[in-house]
């Protein structure tokens, strides 16, 4: 009686255990990620952040922007170094001689997976989707002040004021074209509808883990899409990223952490840095709402000069980033090799503005931090800064960085901030007053001045308004940059890639067999 | 029997509301701004104020947990704020998983930890002082540990497994027990260390026992004395222990699945809560709550019928 009664009990557990085993594909998921990278066409990439939903209206760009490539066509596609577009589903553009009206020709013979075709009409109802959407990026066609078919292959869209980027905003989020039947579906988040390379496999896909996706064999560019097969697989670890990356698990990925750099080399794979971000205290406050010392340019100044930038280089970034002292990437028109000097480290020459500022005997300054920073950071500005009298206290802020940061709820903060090599990015990311990265919305006459004629001038007036206000913006102070670190993209032997300097992922179609 | 079963599932239902409820205002309290959150960096105040509107955040807090709580008792845990994919689905696609690994972790531990245990109280000397040198390994090294050496020694150097990624049972069996191989070993061993001295223990202070002297002078061998009585009588606090592993498992898992990269709960349970996507947490924490409930209940009755001491009746 009593083995039976133990056997009983195992045979339960283990009828449980197969339970457990084998409803997981009854539930129609399944994991692809235990897939071999490389195999007969088929490319497995790396991502450090899943897609927060796959309605084109909704989408972000950055990390997710590859999602999105695999299942949505963009009007324009973003050339690799960042400054100029070419042509996507648009063929050709061209601007009124105001530069307010944007008239572009359309692809003919294009249609969704649903059957649904590519027109004039649908292109106008997702930018005016887009616009009114839930999209982190819809800031950045805010000017659109109106998108219309003229006919089934011209599109015309109207601004309310000049923008030079807006052509590079079509090559991004703003630009996904998505099916117009596909609007009001229930599963919109989950389901693509599309006309891009490849179709999403809901069957294979575990939302937030791993994305599966099949040739489409409609697409109007067949000689585009390399690959049978993709899978994108999501790491939030590095450690398991690179784990994943040595046991040839992968075959390209975004790197979390660039420490990883050679053990990911080591195991055979090329590492493409692109120096995206630039890292620094970043002095929001320059008006003096939260804290009146930053009112002063001096103070901030100071606060330049007190921050050994080659030191902060070599222990907090491991090395792998360049010192640049501009706002505006190498290679942009606004670019000035003499900023980069601007402000070497010099603590006597930041007690002495502080003390010229009204503040002899420093003053404090309150910035947040979580665990986003590590643990390593904290101390060191504290250290630096209170060499010269700044006392930084630390707020631990948790999740909220983000908000309580664009909140204005700080007057500084450090931050890695993308530095677009197209100059117009980043004066409408971080300069202008409407600028996500102004939270405090400060307007300077003469930066708006600049910007005003940055963006309407003519090409000469252009470049010389962009270096001027490059120059103004580092003499001024508006931020504390110490260097320009780099963000890493890393492929195995098999795989190619150009990478996108705008961009921390590079675009699906760059990403190529290396045969 | 039926009169306990009623009452204990009663007790959960009632444990199951007060958890939900304290879950939920506990979230909201510690969500700071979703909106901003699901909207980014680059959203505008009119959007982040559509979107609360749009997830109901700009109700009052016993409303929005009303709302949550007749959507659930429907069966509608809502959708995921941060993927659009429905609770349900989400979670079911993924507990399966985590079950499978910790229900095999479980069972693994039992099995060792019987070997252990049985061959360490009965044989003694250096067997017993290996045994016990393990365990105390087997509590002191954490779990991420053993998975980052495991993944070391046996996946990137001896390429017996791979490192990360799950395949499903259903796809290959032999590929679904590679997968998981490596994530229940580093899972179950601590449960063994803690298990193993349970038994070897409490077989050890059986063997002392009037009832071991007497089946002893009635010429029964040492084998089936320890393997059919003792065992038995051991069996029951052990298997206490196991249950309150188990649950500490569904706790340990969410490394153990970070570090193999299987998509489990665990992996969404982190994100979700570091996101606030609080429908998701909400569907979590009652599927957990759930399980341990009804586990706890077998458990009391399969201790009830491995031993008529504490039977219920």
């Amino acid at each position: 009686m009593r083995l039976p009664k133990a056997a009983a009990v195992s045979a339960a557990l283990a009828a449980l255990a197969i339970t457990g085993c084998t409803s997981y594909a009854s539930t129609g998921g399944a994991a692809g990620t235990g897939a071999s990278a490389g195999s007969s066409g088929q490319l497995v990439l790396g991502d450090p952040l899943a897609p927060t939903t796959y309605q084109a209206a909704g989408m972000n760009w950055g990390n997710q922007s590859v999602y999105a490539q695999a299942v949505y066509d963009t009007l324009l596609r973003q050339a690799p170094d960042g400054t100029d577009v070419q042509p996507g589903l648009a063929t050709s553009w061209t601007y009124n001689s105001g530069r307010t009206v944007l008239t572009l020709t359309l692809r003919q013979g294009v249609t969704f997976t649903d059957g649904t075709k590519f027109t004039a009409a649908v292109a106008a109802q997702n930018l005016l989707r887009f616009k009114n959407g839930t999209s982190p990026q819809r800031a950045k066609v805010a000017g659109m002040t109106a998108a219309k078919a003229v006919n089934d292959t011209t599109l015309q869209i109207d601004l309310s004021q000049p923008d030079p980027a807006f052509l590079v905003y079509l090559a991004q989020a703003a630009g996904l074209e998505e099916s117009p039947k596909a609007f009001q579906n229930t599963d919109v988040a989950t389901n693509p509808v599309g006309s891009g390379p490849y179709v999403l496999d809901a069957g294979q896909t575990v939302v937030g883990t791993s994305y599966v996706y099949t040739r489409n064999p409609h697409y109007w560019d067949a000689a585009a899409v390399r690959y049978s097969k993709l899978e994108i697989n999501v790491y939030t670890d590095p450690t398991s990223e690179v784990n994943a990356l040595r046991g040839g698990q992968l075959n390209a990925a975004v790197l979390i952490d660039n420490s990883t750099v050679p053990q990911v080399q080591a195991a055979g794979f090329t590492a493409h840095p692109n120096p995206l971000n630039m890292a620094g205290i970043m002095l929001f406050d320059r008006g003096g709402t939260v804290n009146k010392a930053l009112r002063d340019v001096r103070v901030r100044q100071a606060i330049n000069y007190a921050i050994d930038k080659p030191a902060f280089l070599k222990t907090v970034a491991l090395g792998y980033g360049q010192l640049d002292g501009n706002i505006f990437r190498p290679g942009s028109v606004a670019y000035d090799q003499s900023l980069n000097d601007a402000y070497p480290y010099d603590p006597a020459k930041a007690r002495a503005l502080l003390a010229q500022a009204g503040y002899p005997n420093g003053f404090t300054l309150v910035m947040p931090t979580s665990s986003a920073f590590g643990t390593a950071l904290p101390p060191l500005i504290q250290q630096q800064l209170g060499a010269v009298g700044i006392h930084v206290s630390f707020t631990n802020v948790g999740q909220n960085l983000l908000p309580d940061v664009l909140a204005g709820q700080y007057a500084a903060s450090y931050f890695t901030l993308q530095e677009d090599p197209n100059p117009y990015q980043v004066i409408d990311f971080m300069l202008a007053p409407h600028a996500t990265w102004n939270p405090f919305h400060y307007q300077d006459p003469t930066a708006d001045a600049l910007i005003q004629q940055a963006r309407t001038g003519s090409t000469a007036q252009q470049a010389q308004a962009l270096q001027k206000l490059n120059q103004y913006v580092v003499g001024q102070a508006w931020f504390a940059k110490w260097y320009t670190v780099d963000n890493d993209f890393v492929t195995d032997k098999n795989t190619n890639v150009t990478i996108e300097a705008d961009n921390a992922y590079p675009s699906l179609w760059d990403i190529v067999p290396a045969s | 029997m039926i009169g306990f079963i009623a009452r204990r599932l009663a007790a959960g239902v009632v444990l199951l509301a007060g958890i939900s409820a304290l879950a939920f205002f506990l979230l909201y309290l510690g969500s700071g701004n979703i909106a901003r959150k699901i909207l980014g960096e680059g959203a505008t105040p009119q959007a982040i104020a559509q979107e609360n509107r749009r997830l109901g955040l700009d109700q009052s807090l016993p409303a929005q947990f009303g709302h949550w709580a007749a959507g659930a008792l429907r069966g509608n845990f809502g959708v995921s704020w941060f993927s659009g994919q429905p609770v349900m689905q989400a979670i079911t696609s993924r507990l399966a998983v985590t079950l499978s690994l910790v229900i095999c972790a479980v069972l693994l531990a039992a099995v060792l930890s019987v070997v252990l245990g049985v061959l360490a109280a009965t044989r003694r000397g250096s067997v017993d002082r290996v045994t016990q040198l393990l365990s105390l390994l087997g509590h002191a090294i954490p779990g991420f540990l053993i998975a980052v050496f495991l993944v070391l020694v046996f996946a990137l150097n001896l390429h017996w497994f791979k490192p990360t990624g799950y395949v499903p049972f259903t796809t290959s069996l032999a590929g679904w027990a590679s997968s998981v191989t490596l994530p229940v070993i580093a899972l179950c061993l601590g449960s063994v260390a803690g298990v193993t001295q349970q038994i070897r223990g409490g077989i050890i202070d059986a063997l002392r026992d009037d009832y071991v002297r007497t089946l002893r002078s009635r010429g029964l061998s040492e084998r089936r004395i320890v393997l059919k009585h003792v065992l038995r009588n051991t069996a029951g606090p052990a298997l206490a222990i196991l249950a309150v592993q188990f649950v500490g498992l569904l706790g340990g898992v969410v490394i153990i699945e970070q570090v193999f990269a299987i998509p489990g709960i665990g992996q969404v349970a982190v994100q979700a809560a570091t996101q606030g996507d609080i429908p998701l947490v909400m569907g979590l924490v009652v599927a957990v709550a759930v399980i341990v409930i009804i586990f706890n209940l077998l458990v009391d009755l399969a201790q009830g019928w491995l031993n008529p001491k504490v039977r219920l009746s």
